[in-house]
């Protein structure tokens, strides 16, 4: 046959066949493209949230680090502004520009209550050199210049304003959040101090380089130094040379020559390693989330699959006639594969723009997460990314094809004679010998890799890849398992002489299932078993997290800056505050906290300065390795000792008695590890020293909390209105509010786990339907044949529906069954790996049962409509 | 012999015996009328061939007797019920108890063994197990396939399968067995045994037979011959006295 002829044929039956049955059955089609769209729309919409959140911080970075050829930052706390002439005295003959950088955070006030944690938008504020940064101006780099000429041009005044700088209260917004110099004042919490900002200009747009974020705003250095009580301290100092001949080679010379004069006082890094800062921070949480999100798309393969089988079922006989006119098999395949991949490309083009709809919602709990476990995000929208929907599209067609690969051989190999002489299609069969060893091996192999640690990547971040190739391997060989059950278990059932006529006819069907019996059981088992499974770990979490929260918020008042409102919140405590809230008559103890990131040898962690005897005496700590000696205790005879948490004792790899080395300003110091406690709160890791010696470490007062043991606590709302009142950019949290915030910020975290149990469990259902039309359609002779026989539509109906009820019986106990063993695998493989996390298994049987009768429910219910339907096809021996 | 003597006889005496009877039915698929006015009486233990060229309408109106189609016009009474008279369950209960029915593919339920498959319509009525053994058991012993009671469908040959679609369409002693094309899908030993069958069959237990059929031998077995063409009875032979 030529070619032009087979381009036709394909033609013929693309135009003539597939198409005109789509059409023709426009509802059966709609859902399947909207089953497609569903899986692509949730995989889409978490991976655009995922980014908008992290590229948000990383936009941020683009806006105020990219014109440099390198970062200079300190290990551990602030770079001395000294260091700046030192360097300019280091380097005299080096055209370099240096430019001081130092960062705060700021949020708008809250309105005195006690309010949700993390519920307000923080502002990344940046104090420049405004005279360093117009000295650029006369550089290559005219960018910079931008920034202050286009701040010049928008301040009142004109040219003649610059002076208006110096205003230790004037900054430079985005367009979009400039107030505008006369109007209202910007007012902020800064540290713990209300401050009016006045904005005087805008931050120029440059064409080509990255909008600046909503939530950034530009101050004169020295301004912001003061603001936040770090006067000759900066966060770090950027660099960058000129343009002209061999520019590479002097960026790189003047770097060695940093390396060398360094001495461990500073990092010489580049933008793109803080750039890259936040997407190792966030990676296994991106992970964990991408991970799931292709569960959902996986499920609504299973779907498509279900549906085209089905498909190829109710056209069975018109591929009888298309073989018998000579047309190859191999052309009916490739149709079946077009027509799966049109599927996939319509299916995922509509997934587009529902997964972008979905962003929006889903990037306030991904934003909220990660302000509350990584990074200060401000995003509000998620932008569709061309990279990510071409991804998921082809995605959707490559699996869609994938998923019609087995339909689409089915109907090539279909055969005509059979088929037009009976109308008997697929019968139930033997299960393949394969089936029981390879569901066998694969509980094996799954259990063998659950042996294995987590993958380590650069920064500290931990993936258990081999714990999820356990999950995958557990959920197959179940899946598998579950399908070899209902000869088992209802075999002698089925001949029970006492079964009425539906229940014998149910009954006889699943003696012998058939396969699509046995794909409809692993589907539910798949999906029963992991939502199970995640109830279990959320559940386990749960109890875990109370039962910390009970023991270790046991004082009265939790203080800290209003602006802490996320993990890299920088707003801190004055000395001279937390001084006089310690000296309050009401406090009968008191720990006052300081925090910092520290950068160790494998990734940043927090170091924590804290009064160990407060946390010894009124903190119940849970321990994974007590200390062997009272000394921590003691801030008398604890100087060379620490306490480390559990995340961070897997994270570094150390445990009680190890030495670790922490970067401080005033060179390294050695503590040995006195304890290893649980610590939910951070994945990172924190290492506690005493307080004392941390601000001597660090010459640092400021305080990121303080805890206080009233004498009387009952009187801890007086005491916190009289506190509010003194100190407004103070956030201060009762006992009870504090426990509740945290359980709902932890529930927050998990929301998006919980719709993807919804999808997964709504689609599994979806899926028993669509196996079960497939079924009837398949039997419809013997519909016919049963109505003939004197079944009415509701014994019909039964029937379908006890079948459907003990399908799903079978994949949800074996679901049930398995989420057990999934779920030790979560709590003790992959939570443990990932955020070092130790959690009390606590199994929620009821919430499982009411699972399983749900799912029961919804089976009869679909079995029964199914049936209703199926009951009243017209009869197939027609004259 | 057109409408012979001996009917025109007979069916005065015999009006009190009338089993099932269709009064100018018609049917139509869409526009296409299938069956344009048919007139028919079959009466207790009377064994009534329906044939004609195919798309006559044979089928059609045997779906139409059974209650498992309904007529687009016309009426049908069996046992004195008026058949457009009942719901979907009365329908189906009418012919759990007294309709019986053979196909050409046999379509025996392919999940359920020899002995089931003919249990069921006992089952459908509530006939206590031990009951149901013994007639299922007295019946494929009958039939001539005792041996494999246990046997699946697919396990069967074809006049195996139409001697146990025959036993399932008789077990629960209905009064009108409804066979379309009994012995089309078999070869012609097999054809022979499955009519002889149904003749004993029907003597014994004085079941009227409707059966729908392009063979002459299987026509040759019934009391009567209607021939249909184009919807309407063209001819109605009485082949052999029928004795109630």
């Amino acid at each position: 046959m030529t070619s032009p002829n087979t381009t036709a044929i394909q033609r013929l039956l693309w135009t003539r066949i597939t198409w005109r049955h789509a059409r023709n059955t426009p509802w059966a089609t709609g859902l399947l493209i909207l089953t497609l769209a569903l899986g692509v729309a949730v995989y889409l919409a978490i991976r655009l949230a995922n980014r908008a959140a992290v590229s948000s911080f990383q936009n941020f970075t683009d806006v105020v680090t990219a014109e440099s050829d390198g970062i200079l930052s300190a290990p551990a706390g602030s770079i001395p502004e000294s260091v700046l002439s030192e360097l300019r005295h280091a380097f005299p003959e080096t055209p370099v520009h240096w430019i001081p950088v130092v960062e705060s955070t700021a949020t708008e006030p809250s309105d005195g209550t006690e309010g949700a944690i993390g519920g307000r938008v923080t502002y990344q504020i940046l104090g420049l050199d405004w005279i360093a940064v117009q000295n650029l101006a006369a550089a290559r780099r005219v960018d910079r210049a931008a920034v202050a000429s286009a701040a010049r041009a928008s301040a009142p005044g004109g040219e003649g304003s610059w002076e208006r700088f110096r205003d230790p209260a004037a900054v430079l917004a985005p367009a979009s959040q400039e107030s505008g110099p006369h109007r209202t004042p910007l007012r902020l919490v800064i540290q713990e101090q209300v401050v009016d900002l006045h904005v005087v200009g805008s931050i120029p747009e440059i064409p080509g380089q990255p909008r600046a974020p909503s939530n950034l705003l530009l101050m004169d250095l020295p301004a912001l130094q003061a603001l936040t009580g770090r006067k000759g301290k900066l966060d770090r100092i950027e660099f960058v040379v000129p343009e002209g001949p061999g520019r590479p080679s002097r960026v790189a010379a003047l770097r060695r020559g940093l390396e060398s004069l360094s001495g461990g006082r500073w990092i010489v890094g580049t933008p793109s390693d803080r750039r890259e800062n936040a997407a190792t921070m966030t990676q296994a949480f991106r992970m964990n989330l991408s991970l799931l999100s292709l569960l959902a798309l996986l499920v609504g393969l299973m779907l498509v699959f279900q549906a085209l089988d089905g498909a190829v079922v109710r056209r069975r006989e018109e591929i009888a006639v298309l073989r018998s006119l000579g047309i190859e098999p191999a052309r009916i395949q490739k149709a079946w594969l077009l027509e799966a991949a049109v599927l996939g490309l319509v299916g995922g083009s509509l997934g587009i723009l529902l997964g972008w709809a979905g962003a929006q919602g889903a990037i306030r709990a991904v934003g909220q997460t990660i302000n509350a476990l990584y990074f200060s995000t401000a995003v509000r929208s998620a932008a569709l990314d061309p990279l990510e929907s071409l991804t998921a599209l082809g995605m959707a067609v490559a699996a869609s094809v994938a998923a019609g690969w087995w339909p689409a051989r089915l109907a090539a190999a279909t055969p005509p004679a059979q088929l037009m002489g009976s109308g008997r299609a697929q019968k139930g069969v033997s299960t393949p010998a394969w089936v029981l060893p390879t569901a066998l091996g694969l509980l094996v192999v799954g259990g063998l890799l659950a042996c294995l640690p987590a993958l380590r990547l650069d920064g500290g971040p931990r993936i258990s890849l081999a714990a999820y190739g356990t999950a995958l391997c557990w959920l197959l060989g179940s899946g598998l398992l579950g399908g070899l059950l209902p000869p088992l278990l209802l075999g002698k059932l089925s001949v029970w002489s006492g079964l009425s006529a539906p229940w014998r006819l149910a009954l006889s069907q699943l003696r012998r299932p058939t396969g699509r019996h046995r794909l409809a059981i692993a589907g539910l088992v798949c999906a029963v078993c992991m939502t199970a499974a995640m109830s279990i770990l959320v559940g386990s979490f749960d109890t875990t997290l109370r039962g910390w929260i009970e023991r270790t918020f046991v004082a009265d008042l939790y203080v800290s800056s209003e602006g802490a409102q996320s993990a890299s919140t920088q707003n801190r405590i004055r000395p001279e505050t937390w001084k006089t809230l310690a000296a309050d008559p009401a406090v009968g103890a008191v720990n006052v906290v300081q925090a910092m990131e520290v950068q160790l040898l494998g990734g940043s962690t927090v170091l924590l300065g804290s009064d160990l005897r407060f946390m010894h005496e009124q903190a119940g700590i849970a321990w994974r390795q007590m200390p062997r000696d009272a000394a921590i205790w003691d801030p008398d005879h604890n100087a060379g000792l620490a306490l480390v948490s559990e995340s961070f004792s897997e994270r570094f790899q150390k445990r009680r008695g190890d030495p670790v080395d922490i970067p401080t300003p005033a060179g390294v110091r050695t503590v040995v590890i006195a304890g290893v406690f649980s610590d939910y709160g951070n994945e990172r890791g924190s290492l506690v020293v005493q307080r004392e010696r941390f601000a001597e470490w660090f010459q640092d007062e400021l305080a990121s909390s303080l805890i206080a043991k009233l004498r009387d606590p009952g009187a801890a709302d007086a005491v916190r209105s009289r506190w509010k009142a003194l100190h407004p950019g103070l956030a201060i949290y009762t006992q009870p509010h504090l426990r509740s915030e945290a359980l709902r910020i932890f529930k927050q975290t998990f929301a998006i786990t919980d719709s993807l149990e919804v999808i997964g469990i709504v689609v599994s259902v979806l899926g028993l339907g669509f196996t079960l039309s497939s079924l009837l359609l398949e039997r419809r002779n013997d519909l016919t044949t049963l109505r003939a026989l004197g079944f009415r539509h509701d014994e019909i109906a039964l029937a379908t529906a006890v079948e459907s009820l003990l399908t799903a019986l079978i994949g949800v106990v074996v679901g049930l069954m398995a989420s057990l063993a999934l779920g030790w695998l979560l709590i003790h493989r992959v939570n443990f790996q990932t955020f070092g996390w130790t959690l009390e298994t606590d199994t929620p049987w009821r919430w499982m049962a009411g699972l399983g009768l749900a799912v029961l429910a919804m089976a009869a219910a679909t079995g029964w409509s199914i049936g209703r339907w199926g009951a009243a096809l017209p009869a197939e021996r027609e004259e | 012999m057109d409408l012979g003597d001996d009917v025109r006889d007979m069916s005065a005496s015999q009006s009190s015996r009338v089993l099932l009877q269709a009064d100018d039915v018609r049917h139509a698929y869409g526009e296409r009328l299938v069956l344009a006015g048919v007139s028919l009486t079959v009466h207790v233990a009377e064994r009534v061939a329906l044939t004609g060229p195919s798309g006559s309408g044979k089928t059609t109106l045997l779906n139409l007797l059974g209650g498992v189609d309904r007529p687009t016009a016309g009426r049908i009474e069996l046992e004195g019920r008026l058949l457009g008279g009942l719901d979907g369950n009365a329908l189906a209960s009418l012919r759990r108890t007294s309709i019986g029915t053979v196909f050409q593919f046999f379509h025996l339920l392919p999940t359920l063994t020899v002995a089931e498959n003919v249990e069921l319509p006992l089952q459908l009525l509530g006939v206590p197990a031990a009951e149901r053994r013994e007639r299922v058991a007295s019946l494929l012993d009958r039939v001539g396939v005792t041996g494999r009671s246990g046997a699946l469908p697919s396990e069967l040959s074809g006049g195996e399968m139409q001697r146990v679609a025959i036993a399932r369409a008789l077990v629960h002693r209905p009064r009108l067995v409804l066979a379309d094309e009994p012995t089309g899908n078999l070869d012609s030993r097999n054809g022979q045994r499955v009519l002889q069958l149904l003749r004993e069959l029907s003597d014994e237990t004085g079941t009227a037979m409707v059966l729908v059929t392009h063979s002459s031998e299987a026509a040759g077995i019934c009391h009567r011959e209607i021939h249909l063409r184009d919807g309407v009875i063209e001819t109605e032979v009485q082949r052999t006295p029928w004795l109630p």
